[in-house]
């Protein structure tokens, strides 16, 4: 595939329906060759957005791009994109190589082309044997398999996928999931994939766009997008169990308050959200009175064990296999989960002692906006990391 | 055989004899009440056409009151117009051209009890023997043989009561069908001896030819034989001789006739001295073939179910399940039995026949009535006619799917179309017709005035041979329109909008989706509007009846029309109902076709 990828840019892209924005103003640059992942909760306007470079819809303000075209006024079909549909779409009157070779055939393509890139496409995703069947005799993943083929064979300058992993079950997703990383590597097309599934957007996306209430809310690598959440929306919504948080106020003197910490230095904000990822948290059992030597401090994190900032209660303890999810009764009640090894023995009523990574902590500012990570409580020697 | 046995308390086992002596003697009585039914309209017929004999041969000059009241043993009544005829009991008939109008008053015949004592005798000893064996069985019963033995007594009885019932109830029509016989001859002769001619006398009696067929419809005049015609000659009594039974085709005719001697002052080109036989008045008898055939199918029905039931006995509960879904479901069965299957099968058997109103005997003519359709030009040109007609279900169709689609993206025109289109479906199709006659009218119709204002010659829409049926499929496409575009209105929305989306990413124009894609996705809406608006086509009946009666010159004469013609003008229901199973059977292999075909290109869709 000689084909040169192309770039799509949106420019203050809004699309209403009556009352509700879909998409609000939207500017994104996707370049030539990307794999960009936009994810959002259910509603928040990815398909909407996916369906405006599609042209499916009719954008009521700004520009849309494609290559070094402005496509606003260019159909649907002819504007070198190619797009999967999480329903698949596929046309249950045709035979799969008549859904395969559909869009070459309206383009007036002659019978034998359309035979030699069927039969291309279907040794690619391994549809060989499937060609004279029809959707209907299909399994999901086969069906997912020729939508993917009906995308490829027109050789797009521009993949659109609007979740085309959701109706698979979860290792056949796994499995598709990789396939189209592969294809991606493999055909270097610029790709646009949309998904609710965080996992999914992270392990997938060279770039991802994390939208809500039809906005971008953050847009970097999976790296920045986990490490440095922009805002509260994206750590919320990134990683899974979600970001363990906190509400914070000045106390008299001007510090920053909440649960058993006082952050050294006076704030500027009058209150701020604390944000620890679960695996920033270290457990570790607290001795039995008139024991032996403490059960649980052979599991805990190796290294030199940091002094512990609270004590809390396990309230219910996940075991997964590889690692353990800590249901704790946090600071000032809140419900915190923290990460453990699987070999730290421990069971739900036993008290805990918890110790926070404070440089991989975040704090947030009243308006939800990250200002940087937060000082190590207490000591108030530990400078703030920059943002 | 032992009385120790018969005695013995009833177990689980005795459950089978109960089940079949109950089935049986409920099956006995259906036979029995519906013979007796059978019976007593008869006879009620007889007295009917016994009055109707009466009345017309009071009409005939010279005959008296008495010769009447000596006609129907005394039991006839004449009684002025104002007394109403109808004394306690009685059967009154207006004599039609008795000026003024009299009435003669009959009392309805009384003959036998009305019960078939003889056969229900034989049936209660039936059930008794079986009872009796049942029970002798009791002490060591093999299960397996149960249904077996149960089958064949059962078959055994039920043969043996439908024999004794059909040998009575035939013995009893016989008797009934001479009874009346005797009384047309003597009616015939009373006539006769009042200076009738012969065929006012078969007027008089009531019999067939006397309705107005002519007497020399050959299979009416049977030519006897010369010595059989000289022994009628040389009876004095020649009116009223001879009297004779034929049995053919499973029905049993009792028949009279009068002789009647061509001389040289009657028909001119018959040869003098020949004797004819007017075949004066026969009366068939249901052949006990039939009955037979009925009570076995009757027996089976019976004895099938007993078998289905019988292994629920040991299972109350699954029987009680089963006796509650049958409850159920009875009701809406016995309707469609009697008033779907019952009149189909039912017209089968007259398409047998040649059955007319006119004639009250009803002869086996096996296939006649096809084969004699299959020269008949008439019926051949309104077959033609109605396919002609149905060309207007495409077209109605392609303007309902026009419609349908350029009402699809707008809910407020949908609405509206719906509500002007509809309106028709709605609407009685006498309504419809009356008003469209008015609007064609040749003279004053608003078309034709409408026309006329723009300088077009007035148009015949109605009244040309070959513009009448054209205007017809016009008004039929208005009519059909509206329900066809709403059927395509829900098969479009059945159509998941994605598959356009996807469609227009692939590049389709709106023709290639239309193509590719919406029609795929109503095949089944089209096949199924085709499907039921073709047989609507082919049943078109009032709008030809109001508008056109099937003229100008036959050029709207529909089939259905024209079955109404042949049954009710003409009075012709074999034919009629022959039609009637042709037209059945060409909707029946269309449709039949059409499945057969969506089934072979959709079997995978
Ligand atoms: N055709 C439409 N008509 C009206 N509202 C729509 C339409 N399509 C989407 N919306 C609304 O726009 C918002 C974004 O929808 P969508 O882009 O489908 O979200 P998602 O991120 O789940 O794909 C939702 O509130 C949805 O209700
Ligand atoms: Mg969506």
């Amino acid at each position: 595939m000689t084909r040169e990828p192309r770039a799509v840019v949106l420019k203050g892209v809004r699309k209403r329906f009556g009352d509700v924005t879909a998409v609000a103003d939207v500017d994104l640059e996707i370049r030539p060759g990307e794999l960009m992942v936009l994810v959002g909760p259910s509603g928040c306007g990815k398909s909407t957005l996916l369906r405006l470079i599609a042209g499916l819809e009719e954008h009521d303000a700004g520009e849309v791009w494609i290559g070094d075209r402005c496509v606003d006024e260019v159909a649907p079909g002819s504007r070198d994109v190619a797009m999967v549909f999480q329903s698949y779409a596929l046309y249950p009157h045709m035979t799969v190589a008549e859904n395969l070779g559909f869009g070459l055939r309206v383009r007036g393509a002659g019978p034998a082309e359309i035979g030699r890139r069927v039969s291309e496409v279907a040794e690619v995703l391994g549809l060989g044997g499937l060609l004279s069947r029809r959707p209907g005799q299909l399994s999901g993943g086969q069906q997912q398999r020729v939508a993917l083929g009906r995308a490829m064979v027109r050789d797009p300058g521009v993949f659109l996928f609007d979740e085309p992993l959701s109706n698979l079950d979860a290792a056949l997703r796994l499995q598709t999931r990789d396939e189209i990383a592969a294809l991606h590597r493999r055909l270097g097309t610029t790709m646009i994939f949309v998904t609710h599934d965080q996992v999914e957007a992270l392990s997938l996306g060279q770039r991802v766009a994390v939208m809500d209430r039809g906005r971008v809310q953050q847009l970097g690598t999976p790296h920045e997008i986990y490490r440095r959440p922009a805002n509260l929306f994206v750590a919320a919504f990134v990683g899974s169990p979600p970001m363990n948080r906190l509400r914070l106020a000045r106390d008299g003197e001007g510090r920053l308050a909440g649960g058993p910490f006082v952050f050294p230095g006076s704030s500027p904000h009058p209150e701020a959200t604390l944000g620890v990822r679960p695996e920033d948290l270290t457990v570790a059992v607290v001795a039995p009175p008139a024991s032996g030597p403490p059960p649980g401090s052979a599991g805990t994190r190796p290294g030199p064990h940091p002094s512990p900032e609270f004590t809390a209660t396990a309230l219910r303890v996940e075991s997964l296999g590889s690692e353990q999810r800590i249901h704790l009764d946090g600071p000032d009640d809140a419900a915190w989960v923290a990460r453990a090894p699987s070999a730290l023995r421990i069971a739900a009523g036993d008290r805990v002692d918890v110790s926070v990574a404070w440089q991989r902590t975040h704090l947030f500012g009243p308006d939800g906006s990250r200002t940087g990570a937060a000082p190590q409580p207490g000591r108030g020697s530990h400078p703030g990391t920059p943002a | 055989m032992s009385g120790a046995g018969a005695t013995n308390a009833a177990g689980a086992a005795g459950v089978t004899p109960l089940v079949a002596t109950g089935a049986a003697a409920a099956a006995t009585a259906v036979i029995l009440l519906v013979a007796a039914d059978a019976l007593s309209g008869a006879r009620e017929q007889a007295t009917r056409e016994e009055a109707r004999a009466a009345a017309s041969l009071y009409e005939v000059p010279g005959v008296t009151e008495a010769d009447v009241v000596s006609l129907l043993d005394g039991r006839a009544r004449i009684v002025a117009p104002e007394a109403g005829g109808s004394g306690p009991g009685a059967f009154a008939y207006r004599a039609g051209a008795l000026q003024p109008a009299a009435w003669i008053a009959v009392e309805p015949a009384d003959e036998g009890n009305g019960w078939p004592w003889a056969a229900f005798v034989l049936a209660l000893l039936g059930v008794l023997c079986m009872a009796a064996w049942a029970a002798a069985r009791r002490r060591a019963p093999p299960p397996s043989r149960y249904p077996a033995a149960a089958t064949l007594l059962c078959a055994a009885l039920f043969a043996l009561v439908a024999a004794a019932a059909q040998q009575w109830a035939h013995g009893e029509l016989g008797a009934v069908s001479s009874a009346r016989l005797a009384r047309g001859l003597r009616a015939a002769g009373i006539a006769g001896a009042a200076g009738a001619d012969p065929e006012a006398a078969a007027r008089v009696a009531g019999l067939p030819w006397a309705s107005g067929a002519a007497l020399g419809e050959p299979d009416r005049i049977w030519t006897m034989p010369r010595e059989a015609g000289e022994a009628i000659a040389a009876d004095p009594q020649l009116r009223s001789a001879p009297r004779y039974t034929v049995v053919a085709g499973g029905a049993t005719y009792h028949g009279g006739a009068v002789a009647l001697r061509e001389g040289p002052a009657g028909r001119a080109e018959t040869p003098a001295g020949t004797l004819h036989l007017v075949f004066l008045g026969y009366e068939e008898t249901s052949s006990p073939t039939v009955a037979l055939i009925a009570s076995a199918i009757g027996s089976a029905l019976v004895v099938s179910l007993v078998l289905f039931l019988l292994p629920l006995a040991a299972r109350p509960r699954a029987l009680a399940r089963t006796l509650a879904a049958w409850g159920f479901l009875a009701p809406a069965a016995a309707l469609l039995l009697v008033f779907t299957f019952g009149p189909l099968l039912f017209s089968l058997w007259i398409s047998l026949h040649d059955w007319r109103l006119v004639d009250p005997a009803h002869p086996f003519v096996g296939l006649e009535n096809y084969r004699a359709l299959l020269s008949d030009g008439g019926w051949w040109s309104a077959i033609l006619n109605t396919g002609v007609f149905t060309l207007h279900v495409p077209a109605a169709m392609a303007v309902a799917l026009a419609l349908a689609l350029l009402t699809r993206e707008s809910r407020r025109a949908v609405r509206w179309a719906r509500l002007a289109l509809f309106l028709p479906s709605v609407t009685s199709v006498v309504a419809i017709a009356v008003v469209w006659k008015w609007l064609l009218n040749d003279g004053y119709g608003l078309a034709n005035r409408a026309l006329g204002a723009i300088g077009i010659g007035p148009v015949a829409w109605l009244t040309s041979p070959d513009v009448a049926l054209v205007s017809l499929m016009v008004i039929g496409v208005w009519m059909v329109v509206g329900y066809q575009m709403v059927v395509f209105q829900a098969g479009l929305a059945a159509i998941p909008r994605v598959w356009y989306d996807a469609a227009k990413v692939d590049g389709a124009g709106p023709w290639q989706r239309f193509r590719h894609i919406t029609l795929p996705g109503l095949r089944h809406t089209l096949f199924f509007v085709l499907v039921t608006s073709v047989i609507g086509s082919f049943q078109v009946f009032s709008l030809v009846y109001v508008m056109t009666e099937g003229g100008p010159l036959g050029a709207t004469d529909v089939a259905v029309y024209h079955i109404y013609r042949e049954a009710w003008e003409f009075l012709r229901f074999g034919n009629a109902a022959a039609m009637s199973w042709i037209l059945f059977g060409v909707v029946f292999a269309a449709t039949w076709l059409h499945f057969r075909l969506l089934e072979r290109r959709g079997a995978h869709a």
